[in-house]
């Protein structure tokens, strides 16, 4: 009696994930890395180095694309010592959409273009300089489009001449899926990347050009450590203020998704969490994961709820102890 | 002795506390608390104020009593729309000439016209297509006129509005004006959709930042609204854009901007428009802060049956896609 009991509570999930397995879309797909052309910006340093590294090891063609020839070069020396392969090196400003055009030209065609290139400078808006919020904006939205706008063509072609899928992977950021205190021009740049590929998925998918969003926390690159000199404390606060992931571990995590063809890569436990929080109407390939995000989202938000109700405590102590500083430093200068 | 009823009841007593310790929770939890933010008196300062859902928003603010300046580019159209507002509801809107493009020219704008209670950046563009066919002139005008532009009208207002809400003790808001295709990137909308999502990462920190000062973000997501906007939009919209968006109903000016402003008064931060809008919300909460006890009821326990509904309608979308595709090919 207790067994059929058990097996009628099993039944709605067995059903779900029938149905699931029916319908979600776009189908799974396999993309192959070993002698493709993966072209990887932001690619002399950071998380990109350590993509051009792990790709480069696993037999694709590599070129890596940056602002800096000189730093390119040290890349791709680094490259050679660990693995023995030769990369490409592409020198150009993705701000610059003609520089990107001529680049990409050079390039001939793209099989995986991965746009993992980016800026952050956090700051409150009201402190900070529209030329920041600008150049945040120019580098990690309008140059991802950029990019994107001059692969395309290349990539259809060869992804119909090869009848191999294609890949777009654009690199986000948890703070792309959430917003907090001194992000505001960071996090606009990196929500804007989803709204791009979400829409830009529709476009391609006929042309068997699959896109990934990877979601990275805090990693240990040259670009963190720049950005923690200048983190607001609130943001500190929030965000925490230590190391976060290792970059090979987070390309090794991005790889994969992109291998996979998923649209969303978490790259930690955490970052998986946040994903089933901040899954929205975004495509999802594995109908066990679609399982899972239907299951969880609800507990999810319940969690984030939990969180923003800590982050606006936070913000209110830090407002309230500023204030009740001032007045004791008023009273003081008052009374020397 | 008589028999304790609560060997019986225990193993219903918890099934029974567990939503009502739940909602006890919530309502504790939810933050920033709600504020009522009243209207009447206050400066309304909308952009894109002289045509659309920036005309009816500032129709519907006059006529709630509120001092209302509208922004926009064109001078003559501007003038038209304080005429308009004239007639119909007896009251005097500023008027102020500036492209939001133009940080400089917004400020002055923004200074002239004095200092913000509720700052609305309704203005936008919208100009649909496959990004490998729409030119980089396009996308970038989008993303300026959309998402700079307000990063301007913010850093502009931002000072004198902090001063203001200080001053008064009164609570502010910053309104923006974004989209469903901000909640969901569709065929077509590569760069639109871009602009909109980008707000929300603008309007989720800004948050935290101005809740000090008592300034409260409040973003709204109307569907397909009938304006001039919309009728340009739709005679460039690609195929499958319509086959895809056209599925969803469409609303009138009017009605958007009256529930924008409720929400805007209630200090929401996510303002949905009508049904659709209220289960895409649902769907897309996110990490986004929700000051509603009953709305974050419906959030939790709505989320994980609006991700099916998100996925069905994922498969539909490609389903269409497929077939545009294959009866293209065919032909």
């Amino acid at each position: 009696m207790a067994s059929l009991f058990f097996l009628f509570l099993l039944l709605p999930f067995a059903i779900l994930l029938l149905v699931l397995a029916a319908i979600v879309r776009p189908r799974p797909v396999r993309i192959p890395l070993k002698g493709r052309h993966v072209l990887v910006t932001g690619g002399s340093s950071g998380i990109g180095l350590a993509l051009a590294l792990r790709a480069a090891a696993e037999g694709a063609r590599v070129t890596i694309f940056a602002r800096d020839p000189s730093r390119l070069q040290d890349a791709r020396h680094a490259i050679r010592l660990a693995t023995g392969v030769d990369v490409a090196v592409l020198a150009a400003d993705v701000r610059d959409s003609e520089a990107v055009a001529r680049a990409l030209e050079a390039a001939d065609y793209v099989d995986v273009l991965i746009c993992n290139h980016g800026v952050f400078l956090p700051q409150e808006l009201e402190r900070q300089s529209l030329e920041e919020v600008r150049f945040m904006v120019e580098v990690n939205l309008m140059g991802t489009f950029h990019l994107i706008k001059a692969a395309l063509p290349a990539m259809k072609q060869r992804a119909k001449e090869s009848g191999l899928p294609a890949s777009i992977a654009i690199m986000s950021s948890q703070a792309g899926q959430v917003g907090i205190y001194g992000y505001t021009a960071y996090s606009a740049s990196k929500f804007g990347l989803r709204g791009l590929a979400e829409a830009l998925q529709h476009e391609v998918i006929a042309d068997n050009i699959h896109i990934t969003l990877v979601f990275p926390p805090d990693t240990d690159t040259p670009g963190l450590a720049e950005e923690h000199k200048r983190r607001p404390e609130v943001t500190k606060l929030i965000a925490g203020s230590q190391g976060g992931m290792k970059a090979d571990d987070v390309a090794k995590k991005a790889l994969h998704g992109i291998k996979s063809g998923q649209f969303v890569v978490a790259c930690n436990f955490e970052g998986y969490l946040l994903h089933v929080a901040t899954v929205g109407l975004s495509p999802q390939r594995s109908y066990f994961m679609a399982f899972v995000e239907i299951l969880g989202v609800g507990l999810m938000r319940f969690v984030a709820l939990c969180y923003q109700w800590s982050w606006f405590t936070i913000i209110e102590k830090w407002h309230a102890k500023m204030r009740s500083d001032l007045l004791r430093e008023t009273s003081d200068s008052l009374h020397t | 002795m008589a028999p304790s009823p609560l060997p019986i009841a225990s193993p219903l007593l918890p099934l029974l506390m567990a939503p009502v310790a739940f909602a006890a929770v919530l309502a504790f939890i939810v933050r920033p608390r709600s504020v009522r933010i009243p209207i009447k008196g206050r400066h309304v300062f909308i952009s894109g104020g002289s045509s659309g859902i920036g005309l009816a928003l500032a129709r519907l603010a006059a006529t709630d009593g509120a001092r209302v300046s509208i922004l926009a580019r064109s001078a003559a159209r501007l003038q038209e729309a304080r005429d308009a507002i004239r007639l119909a509801t007896g009251v005097d809107v500023a008027i102020f000439s500036a492209d939001v493009r133009d940080a400089d020219a917004v400020a002055n704008a923004v200074e002239e016209a004095g200092p913000v209670d509720v700052l609305v950046c309704n203005h936008g563009v919208f100009t649909p297509q496959e990004l490998e066919k729409q030119d980089l002139e396009e996308v970038r005008f989008m993303v300026e006129i959309n998402l700079m532009g307000i990063f301007h009208l913010i850093k502009a207002a931002l000072p004198a509005m902090k001063q203001r809400a200080k001053a008064t003790g009164l609570p502010a808001s910053i309104a923006i004006m974004s989209s469903q295709a901000g909640q969901v990137g569709v065929y077509g909308y590569t760069a639109y959709s871009a602009s909109k999502f980008a707000l929300r990462g603008l309007a989720e920190a800004l948050q935290h930042e101005v809740i000090a000062h008592n300034i409260h973000v409040s973003m709204i997501f109307p569907p397909d609204t009938d304006t001039p906007g919309f009728a340009e939009e739709h005679k460039r919209r690609p195929d499958l854009t319509n086959i895809i968006a056209g599925s969803s109903g469409g609303m009138k000016a009017d009605d958007v901007a009256k529930k924008a402003l409720n929400g805007i008064k209630s200090s929401r931060f996510i303002v949905p428009c009508n049904f659709e809008g209220s289960m895409l919300s649902i769907a897309t909460a996110g990490l986004s802060p929700q000051s509603s006890f009953f709305t974050a009821v419906a959030e939790v326990l709505g989320a994980g049956f609006m991700r099916f509904m998100g996925l069905c309608f994922q498969w539909n979308w490609f389903s269409l896609i497929e077939k545009w595709h294959s009866k293209k090919k065919n032909m």
